[in-house]
């Protein structure tokens, strides 16, 4: 059971409806986003070709999404820079090392929140930390999520919601330097999605981790990410820059406009030769 | 599940009714003992069977069986579900224990435990050797099977997560691989329970110098059908005190899942 004092903690935090954050968010020595770099990385599965030579550069603190048809790959890609997989050709280098070395600088999130049913909430953001104040800081990275009333739960009793959060405070625990996110938003409802983008992109923010994000909606691909690469036939089929100033709204013009082109694109159907990148459109520069 | 508000006397009755017809038959029981209908030879009234219960209880020769046969089926119980765990999470684990064991088991497992008796006779003689065997045989394959089962199943995208957040090894199989097959194992730790009794019940029938089957052999020499009774009801409320504790258990351990968690 718990140090009363962290009951008292947690307690202290309950009905704060913006996340609060108890202390100063205490930064390791190597902080930051961590560069991703990869070239010509190719999976097959068997004789079935999934990614073929994919040469990607992801900046420090970058957030890139990934979006696509089912099955094109984009889940297997985020598989293969996690480690879950093992890429059949082409490197893959963190930091411009083997991914060996930054295993722990990575932290993945599923697209169910995989939270172990037999572990309270707090104890299961607690996973895999080795550190004396393991609680102490799971119960910090709870807070950060908002859900720091939370802590003694079992995860059977959280809304799908709630367990996605705890998810994210699981990963955040670490403080990655890499967070791959694995459509963890799919299976929630329109608000409760707004709302996790939202908390996504403040925690990005404050953290500065690199972020890469797998999903299959467009506009929440253009709210979050700094790139939208868009996977067809195995490739990268499409790079586009999403230069909106943050935070964006989605009422606005050139966020309807960008939504549209990329959703447009994602429709084409695949094999067609589509060019690398569209043509600049003149006006969405003038309704920001 | 909320139910509109009764009167009381209604819910008295609804706790009653159960009752009603195991009262009646004692009654009946006693009525047609006392008027001799019932020859004490074939049974003995209830009156006497609490007579003699509280007389052997008074005179400590029932503790004494009691205690024996607890140790016996408790010690059973250690030995051969210990080792159906072990070897349970053996072949669970690791493959290559799998291909080399587990077929051997399965097909150990087809031969009815009692069936071996006559063998265990030869092999133990009637010594208490032979009733741990047959009590750590029958216990063995149902926590064997559920713990193998029970590792197998555990959810593989749990095992992925927990791997990807660096665990392995120990903390691994602590964390994520134990937690996740303890369901199934406590379902073959109560079915082996109820087993436990059965198969010691026939082992000591056969032979014993102490212990409820001793007891109750001997007091089939004298007639006494009173005291055979006892033995009966004592096995039904040991039997019956090892399911209850072995659903706490389940209680406690497994309090984290829907099932066992009080309606919101």
């Amino acid at each position: 059971m718990l140090p009363t004092q962290i009951e008292f903690q947690g307690l202290a935090f309950a009905g704060d409806a913006a996340p609060a954050v108890p202390h100063a968010t205490p930064r390791r020595s190597a902080p930051a986003g961590i560069a991703l770099q990869l070239d010509g990385l190719s999976k097959l599965f068997g004789e079935r070709e999934v990614l073929a030579d994919i040469d990607l550069r992801v900046e420090p603190g970058e957030f890139v999404a990934i979006v696509g048809r089912s099955g094109c790959g984009k889940s297997t890609l985020l598989r293969l820079v996690a480690g879950l997989e093992q890429a059949s050709r082409g490197g893959l280098k963190l930091d411009g090392e083997p991914l060996a070395q930054h295993r722990r600088d990575l932290r993945f999130m599923f697209q169910d929140a995989r939270l172990l049913p037999w572990k309270r909430v707090i104890d299961n953001i607690a996973l895999g930390l080795e550190t004396p104040d393991a609680h102490g800081r799971a119960l910090q990275a709870l807070a950060q999520v908002g859900l720091a009333d939370r802590a003694n739960d079992w995860p059977a009793v959280l809304s799908g919601g709630q367990r996605q959060r705890v998810a994210l405070a699981r990963a955040l625990v670490h403080a990655p330097r890499l967070l791959l996110l694995d459509e963890p938003l799919g299976a929630l409802d329109a608000l409760t999605r707004i709302e996790m983008q939202s908390l996504i992109e403040s925690l990005w923010k404050r953290h500065g981790f690199t972020a890469l994000l797998v999903t299959h909606d467009v506009s929440e691909a253009v709210a979050l990410a700094d790139r939208v690469l868009l996977i067809e036939d195995h490739r990268v089929a499409l790079d586009e820059r999403i230069a909106l100033p943050r935070p964006r709204s989605r009422g606005n013009a050139a966020f309807a406009a960008l939504e549209e082109r990329v959703l447009q694109r994602v429709l084409q159907a695949p094999g067609g030769d589509a060019p690398e990148t569209l043509p600049p459109i003149a006006d969405w520069q003038f309704a920001v | 599940m909320s139910r509109p508000s009764r009167s009381p006397f209604e819910s008295l009755g609804r706790r009653i009714a159960p009752w009603l017809l195991p009262i009646a038959v004692l009654l009946a029981w006693e009525l047609s003992s006392r008027f001799g209908w019932l020859s004490t030879r074939v049974l003995p009234e209830p009156l006497a069977v609490v007579k003699a219960f509280w007389n052997l209880a008074l005179s400590g020769e029932m503790g004494q069986h009691v205690a024996t046969s607890t140790w016996r089926a408790l010690s059973g119980f250690a030995i051969g579900g210990g080792l159906g765990l072990a070897l349970g999470l053996l072949t669970g684990s690791l493959r290559s224990a799998e291909t080399l064991l587990d077929s051997t088991l399965q097909m150990v497992r087809n031969i009815p435990t009692l069936a071996l008796i006559p063998l265990v006779i030869l092999w133990f003689g009637i010594e208490e050797s032979a009733k741990l065997f047959l009590v750590s045989l029958g216990v063995f394959f149902p926590v064997y099977i559920n713990t193998f089962h029970g590792i197998r199943s555990v959810d593989k995208g749990l095992i992925e997560m927990a791997r990807s957040y660096g665990l392995s090894g120990w903390a691994l199989y602590r964390h994520v691989i134990l937690p996740g097959a303890l369901p199934s194992i406590l379902v073959g730790v109560r079915f082996s329970l109820g087993f436990m009794w059965v198969i010691l019940i026939v082992a000591e029938t056969i032979s014993a110098q102490a212990g409820i089957g001793y007891m109750t052999m001997n007091a089939r020499e004298f007639l006494q059908t009173d005291v055979v009774l006892v033995g009966i009801l004592l096995y039904a409320l040991l039997g019956k005190l090892a399911d209850v504790l072995a659903k706490g258990l389940e209680r406690w351990w497994l309090r984290w899942h829907p099932s066992y968690q009080p309606a919101a």
